[in-house]
């Protein structure tokens, strides 16, 4: 009898040294401990087969050695659990390339030009999309620039007939909004403008530009300095000073040429601003009384200002790109840069 | 404009230093753009606007420095009588058309003796950037710097006949001008004559017939006025500009005819000895009055946003030339200084006011806001569409907006007609583009010379059509090309390359992006540019949306590229209709779905989108997902057939799916395929 206990406690004990996983474990418990098959159990089932005298002490024995097991198993219990663990920790080299996944870039040009629609849809703007095909009355006439205008000269033009024409600025946004919307109005367009300049590093036939208008009773000069000064911040830098010269646009008076200190060398006076610590950004001025009177606003009652600038030279200023064809050549090792 | 400090102090006292002129000057609107040295003195690069005429002289920039510091400005000396009575030489000057001449002044001078000009007259021309002739030619050459008139010297003894008659040219009439080049004329251009034919081209050069040269004794001067818009049309129409007609298309003073002329007779005096032989001809048909303009005070203060005193306003005025005559409490008529041929209204003097007041001195308010910003309607899909494929990988380009013959020929639109540039810079702007593609094309062959092999790009942007009754219309095209290694491959997977089916992968997850979940892509025939064999269109309840496939192999060839380019072309305004349709919620099932994947062989001829759409006809309400997951031919597999391994989705909303019920659902379908296909079991 104490035999029978002895035996099944020393193949308990070579079976509890192999356990080497949960696995293992596992087995262990069922093969001594499992309700029906487990050898201990079973063991203890068979009591009442025996004679009644031999009962209590068999009894006693099995019992204890079931106590033991379950002793003994719980301890190799946390061992077993290290042992699955570890064994599940293959070997990986960290340093090797992460899979590459898919990730294109958005163009330059185009992150500025949703950057700074974003910036005015903010300030309660409405975005307008406009034909890149306009007529001569849009981009000059309606402007102030009849043919024969000579600030048409800055705009050499490309045409299709002898009302149809590239647009060269998206200035005509001036025109449209003042004509389909009532004051107040604040719009913006962005999009695509076409000079007829050779590809050089400075001139490209195509380029983007973004145009504002704001039209409404009591605008002041004063108030298009401050929404310049809260674009210019925002897309530049906060730290930025902005200063206002007399210009001439024939579709404003007074008009003002706008400049931005040096972003490279904070206005101290470098080699990209000619030693001048100021660097041309934009033209602006407040809407000239004819162009209002053209679109049918009255003149006397509604004031208004409007401004224009090259996105694509914001770009080449905040990225220092040196070369304004990169913009439309499309070469990976460019746009992947953005 | 080329302004020497040396000689500008001739007409105003200047104590600032160079720089501190360049800073003050760029301020009130004249931009000085470098400061060069021409032996020993400052010279000012000034950028003078269209609209300031008046500053392209010397005169013309001392009055804006005199109004700029509260200086005055010293006017150089002139010739006080220029008639002599009798006269010696008689001559007659005619203005035919009074319109674009309003004003002819003219002066004779005879005993002239050609020679060079005096060193110092020389000098400053050459720092204005003007290169010495004779003397005559640069006397006028020295009084349009000075005084920004343009005059004109002839030989007198070259004209046939002792008269200038200003007329329209005979339409084809030639002259040869000073530069020696023979101009054909039109009538509606202004020439000079003799009574016998042209000898000058009026206000942009003179003829070659009339020339000062080395034996001229007798000059006839001419100070006129010309019609800006005529000397503009006629510069431009013969691609010839001068510095006269630089002055006269932007507006001359009428006013400054005679000084200019008795100013050049001064110095024509006291450089070549000539004397006046023929008096002074003043034909001026009309007296053009000066502008007047009635200026308000309040006005010029609601515009600026500032308060501007009445006697800061007067005083900047009439320091600028203007005269004021006051109507009342801040309100004046202004007369305009005939010089300023860009003022026509009040907001013209309230930025005269502004830039003597200071922009910088403008405070910076922000108007209150009354309306609520708002994208353009478009925004939001082209923004996902561009996010997503950003996300596959592809990156965004930009191509010119043109085209070329060949790009029409290869890539043909699949409607509409192509748009012609008049006036093209090269044969690469031709055309509007009508499709994206070649463009694209080109950028990945340019990124293959730069050894990229793997090339993924999209554009979004605009083609260009003739519309209805001709009218240019623009649509906006989305254009995708992907070619080389996948994005897939790695250094676990390293021989992925790009094929058909990345594109059509790329075009399912845009779709799906703007929650287009409705689409066919069916093979396509008659794109020239595509591989017939790989060849798709795109379409949403049945109108074409667009076109995927393997650029052909002739083109592939003819561009020399070494590998297969896939494109595709969606119309975007197509798309806008159906993208980000209204979300209902589902609610979540609340039993789990089961998943069956089943091999079958098939016909090799047999399109996938057959057999599905047969399952999916079927029509079992349980069978939610339907998926192919592999693909295999080869060993093992008849000829002529491919065994495809598809996974079933299964879901019942109300309770748990039975083992049973799913095998019910997968022996309908097996007999269905046997049925209309002769699909055979592979395995389970």
């Amino acid at each position: 009898m104490n035999e029978l206990v002895e035996n099944l406690r020393r193949r308990f004990e070579e079976d509890l040294a192999t356990i080497d996983s949960m696995e293992t474990w596992k087995a262990v418990r069922d093969k001594y401990l499992a309700r029906e098959s487990g050898a201990i159990t079973a063991e203890l089932k068979k009591i009442r087969d025996l004679p009644k005298e031999v009962r209590p002490a068999f009894g006693q024995a099995m019992n204890a050695l079931r106590a033991y097991a379950e002793e003994k198993l719980q301890e190799r219990l946390s061992m077993a659990k290290a042992a699955e663990l570890s064994s599940r920790q293959k070997h990986v080299d960290v340093t090797r390339p992460g899979f590459p996944f898919a990730l294109g870039s958005m163009h330059p040009v185009k992150r500025l030009q949703i950057e700074i629609e974003e910036i005015f849809v903010n300030l309660g703007f409405q975005v307008l999309n406009l034909n890149e095909i306009e007529t001569d009355y849009y981009n000059f006439e309606a402007l102030n620039m009849p043919r024969n205008h000579p600030a048409r000269d800055a705009q050499d033009t490309f045409y299709f007939d002898d009302t149809l024409l590239l647009r060269t600025h998206c200035t005509s946004v001036d025109v449209h909004a003042m004509e389909t919307m009532r004051p107040p109005i604040r719009a913006v367009t962005t999009g695509k403008v076409y000079r007829r300049d050779s590809f050089d590093a400075t001139h490209s036939p195509m380029f983007y530009q973004v145009d504002v208008v704001v039209v409404d009773e009591g605008i002041t000069m004063g108030d298009m300095k401050g929404m310049l000064e809260v674009f210019l911040k925002r897309i530049f830098h906060p730290g930025i000073q902005m200063r206002l010269r007399p210009g001439f646009f024939p579709f404003v008076e007074p008009g003002a040429e706008v400049d931005i200190s040096c972003i490279f060398c904070s206005g101290k006076g470098c080699s990209k601003c000619k030693q001048s610590g100021w660097i041309e950004i934009l033209g602006a001025g407040m809407i000239h009384p004819k162009v209002l009177r053209m679109s049918g606003l009255d003149d006397s009652r509604y004031s208004g200002f409007a401004w224009g600038l090259g996105i694509d030279r914001v770009a080449i200023l905040k990225h220092g790109v040196d070369d304004i064809r990169h913009f439309f050549e499309n070469d990976l090792r460019f746009l992947r840069q953005f | 404009m080329k302004i020497s400090l040396e000689w500008l102090q001739d007409y105003v006292e200047i104590r600032e230093s160079p720089q501190k002129l360049k800073e003050d000057l760029s301020m009130i609107g004249l931009l000085v753009e470098s400061i060069e040295d021409f032996k020993g003195s400052p010279v000012l690069e000034i950028e003078v606007t269209s609209n300031r005429p008046d500053c392209l002289s010397y005169l013309g920039i001392a009055r804006e420095v005199a109004a700029l510091y509260g200086r005055t400005v010293r006017k150089p000396p002139q010739k006080d009588k220029l008639t002599i009575s009798p006269e010696r030489i008689p001559y007659e000057i005619v203005i035919k058309d009074p319109i674009l001449c309003p004003r002819y002044v003219a002066l004779l001078l005879d005993g002239v003796k050609v020679a060079d000009s005096p060193a110092w007259m020389q000098a400053r021309l050459e720092a204005s950037g003007m290169r010495p002739l004779n003397n005559v030619v640069d006397i006028t050459n020295y009084v349009l710097l000075e005084m920004g008139h343009p005059l004109h010297a002839f030989d007198f003894h070259k004209l046939r006949q002792a008269k200038i008659v200003v007329a329209p040219a005979v339409s084809g009439e030639k002259i040869q001008t000073l530069d020696g080049v023979v101009r054909q004329l039109d009538e509606q251009m202004l020439l000079i004559n003799d009574g016998e034919g042209g000898v000058a081209i009026a206000g942009v050069m003179g003829g070659l017939n009339s020339e000062i040269s080395s034996t001229t004794t007798h000059v006839l001067l001419e100070s006129a006025y010309f019609d800006p818009g005529s000397i503009r049309r006629t510069s431009k129409k013969l691609g010839l500009s001068t510095e006269a007609s630089y002055r006269f298309e932007r507006g001359a003073d009428w006013d400054n005819t005679i000084p200019a002329i008795a100013r050049a007779c001064f110095l024509m005096e006291q450089i070549t000895g000539g004397c006046i032989a023929g008096s002074l001809k003043d034909i001026y048909p009309k007296k053009k009055e000066p502008v007047r303009i009635r200026l308000n005070g309040d006005h010029a203060n609601s515009l600026l946003g500032v308060k501007l005193e009445a006697e800061f306003i007067e005083s900047t005025l009439e320091r600028l030339g203007f005269q004021l005559e006051a109507q009342g409490e801040n309100i004046w008529t202004v007369t305009c200084p005939t010089y300023r041929a860009d003022m026509e209204v009040e907001a013209d003097l309230i930025e005269e006011l502004a830039r003597f007041y200071g922009y910088q001195n403008i405070p910076a308010t922000l108007p209150p806001s009354k309306s609520i910003g708002s994208h353009s309607p478009t925004f939001l899909v082209e923004n996902a569409i561009r996010n997503i494929l950003i996300g596959q990988g592809y990156s965004e380009a930009i191509n010119l907006s043109f085209a070329n013959e060949q790009d029409h020929r290869e890539f043909p639109p699949l409607e509409g007609e192509r748009i012609a540039v008049r006036n093209p810079l090269t044969e690469d702007t031709q055309y509007m583009r009508t499709s994206l593609i070649p463009s694209l094309v080109r950028s990945a062959k340019r990124n293959f010379n730069y050894g990229q092999n793997q090339v993924l790009l999209f554009e979004i942007g605009k083609v260009y059509y003739k519309g209805p009754h001709g009218a240019p219309s623009e649509r906006n095209a989305i254009g995708i090309l992907g070619t080389g290694g996948f994005v897939g491959q790695n250094w676990a997977n390293p021989t992925a390359v790009y094929d058909f089916f990345h594109m059509k992968g790329v075009l399912v997850a845009l779709l799906r992006g703007i929650r287009i979940r409705t689409f066919d892509v069916e093979p396509i025939s008659g794109m020239t540019w595509l591989n017939p064999a790989e060849a798709a269109v795109v379409k949403i309840s049945g109108e074409s949306i667009g076109v995927l496939g393997a650029l052909a192999p002739e083109l592939q060839d003819k561009y020399k590229l070494r590998q297969v380019i896939y494109l595709a072309e969606l119309d975007f305004d197509r798309l806008i209709p159906y993208a980000f349709p209204p979300i209902q919620f589902q609610p979540l099932p609340k039993y789990p779905s089961v998943e069956r994947d089943v091999s079958i062989l098939v016909g090799k001829e047999l399109a996938y989108q057959a057999l599905s759409r047969g399952i999916l006809g079927l029509q079992i309400p349980e069978l939610v997902g339907l998926d192919l997951i592999d693909v295999y031919e080869g060993e093992k597999i008849p000829p002529g057939k491919v065994s495809l391994t598809l996974r079933f989705t299964f879901q019942d909303r109300e309770r748990t799916l039975t083992v049973d019920r799913v095998q019910g659902f997968i022996d309908t379908i097996l007999s269905f395929l046997l049925k209309t296909y002769g699909a055979e079991l592979r395995f389970l």
